[in-house]
């Protein structure tokens, strides 16, 4: 009895242990224990180095618009995951799937984004532990090829 | 254990959490790591442009090499340990980088090439004029360690 | 807008200064070229230092080793400088307000008056001193400072990403 309970402590404490290490490149700034999931509507882009921003205004159910930064490797890390400058344009609708920064400031590092458009885009890097994360470069997005 | 184990113990062990928690720590360990390649990166220039007989040509190859070898095995050893503390902090996501696996071999080759026909280079030039051989060796050597630098910058920007 | 910071804002909003902040690979380069210059510049110069505080190459004469130093030294600078210059170029309004970059200029001024003061003093008598194993004290003092105010620079010029 008193084993098998043991077991099963150890079992649910190394669950808990893998989102410890949930964390990635942006790791400094962002809490890889807070996953975040925004819909809004892009305001602003600032696509940067060495980081790239755009921000979005997200409606809760009473109808209260808050602005989130969404963080982003740079123009040249995102291009090579099939994001574009023009792929943000101002008023798109897009779905953001990330952390939460440390600072608990309304900014997320933008791990999986699902354009206005459409395609789903990975901001991750393989390895990383984040969202989506599978090791390779695309992540485990629906559709996409390893 | 696998490599990819090694990797995610690397993670999770004490070391990997401190530099996860900690902004400034993982910072600090960033500083220290480019400090000590300022001084290896000034190690290498110096003895390798000797070695190809640019600079100090009046001074002893040999005797410069062993002279500044202590500082870049030292400063080389700090990049080590620095080395190791960042990758604790992003262990995952560097065991799947090509650029850190190409870093990782380049670093293996340069060290290996240092130990080996670096040295009898240097030890076979002593106070002379470096000949075709110590030349290309001392190439080899710049190219090796520059190439380990970018790589190195490779790994946070791809 | 104070007037240094209504220049910044014009580099910033520059077309060349737009055009390397966002692009993709540009930025990238100019960055690793000019952490890497880090070596020639600082890692030469260190070696000097060194030198001086009698902990390196004793045997070698310090005027021979600046010989063989100083001209990596330089090309370090040019290429640090010009690298640094299109950064800064790309970021100068986001650098106005960053604690990190203005320590980093401060220590970079002191970086380079040290040697100015250093060459036109000690300097000046090194023949007298350059055999000794270990430089007279007013040369350690400026090695120590060499030491301190590029390390510092590096710290500075690595904590911008911080602010």
């Amino acid at each position: 009895m008193k084993f098998r309970f043991a077991v099963l402590l150890i079992f649910a404490l190394s669950l808990t242990a893998v989102p410890a290490y949930a964390h990635h490149s942006f790791a400094a700034e962002f809490d890889g224990t807070k996953p975040v999931r925004l819909v809004g509507k892009i305001t602003r882009v600032e696509w940067t180095n060495p980081h790239t921003y755009f921000y979005i205004d997200v409606v809760d159910t009473q109808g209260k618009v808050t602005n989130w930064g969404v963080e982003g490797a740079s123009p040249g890390a995102l291009s090579r995951r099939g994001w574009k400058h023009e792929d943000l344009k101002i008023g798109g609708k897009v779905v953001v799937e990330g952390y939460r920064a440390k600072n608990g400031s309304n900014l997320v590092d933008g791990r999986l984004v699902t354009l206005p458009d459409g395609r789903k885009v990975y901001g991750g890097s393989p390895g990383d532990g984040g969202p989506g994360d599978d090791g390779t470069d695309h992540g485990s997005l629906p559709g996409t090829s390893n | 254990m696998s490599l990819h184990a090694l990797f995610m113990a690397l993670a999770h062990s004490p070391l990997g959490h401190a530099m996860q928690a900690s902004k400034w720590d993982f910072a600090i360990v960033e500083m220290v790591h480019l400090l000590a390649l300022a001084v290896l990166g000034g190690c290498v220039l110096i003895v390798d442009l000797r070695l190809l007989g640019v600079i100090l040509k009046g001074e002893s190859a040999r005797d410069i090499g062993r002279d500044l070898g202590r500082l870049l095995l030292g400063s080389l050893l700090v990049m080590v340990l620095s080395g190791v503390a960042l990758l604790s902090e992003e262990a995952g996501k560097c065991y799947y980088s090509p650029a850190f696996r190409c870093k990782m071999a380049l670093l293996a080759a340069a060290i290996l090439f240092y130990f080996t026909l670096h040295r009898r280079a240097l030890h076979h030039t002593g106070s002379g004029k470096p000949n075709l051989w110590a030349r290309l060796a001392a190439i080899v050597s710049l190219l090796l360690w520059l190439g380990v630098g970018v790589a190195g910058r490779a790994i946070g920007l791809l | 807008m104070p007037l240094l910071q209504h220049l910044c804002q014009l580099l910033y909003d520059s077309s060349f200064g737009t055009m390397i902040r966002e692009s993709n690979n540009a930025f990238p380069i100019i960055e690793s070229i000019h952490v890497l210059s880090i070596t020639l510049l600082i890692g030469t110069i260190a070696v000097l230092d060194l030198r001086m505080l009698g902990l390196i190459l004793r045997p070698i004469p310090v005027t021979r080793v600046a010989r063989g130093v100083l001209p990596l030294t330089w090309s370090g600078f040019t290429v640090s400088f010009v690298s640094g210059f299109l950064l800064f170029w790309a970021e100068a309004a986001k650098n106005y307000t960053n604690p990190a970059f203005r320590a980093k200029l401060i220590l970079l001024a002191l970086a380079g008056l040290n040697p100015l003061i250093f060459h036109t003093t000690i300097y000046r008598r090194v023949h007298q001193w350059e055999s000794l194993h270990v430089s007279p004290w007013r040369a350690r003092a400026a090695a120590i400072a060499s030491l301190t105010l590029w390390s510092g620079v590096i710290i500075a010029g690595r904590a911008i990403a911080y602010f």
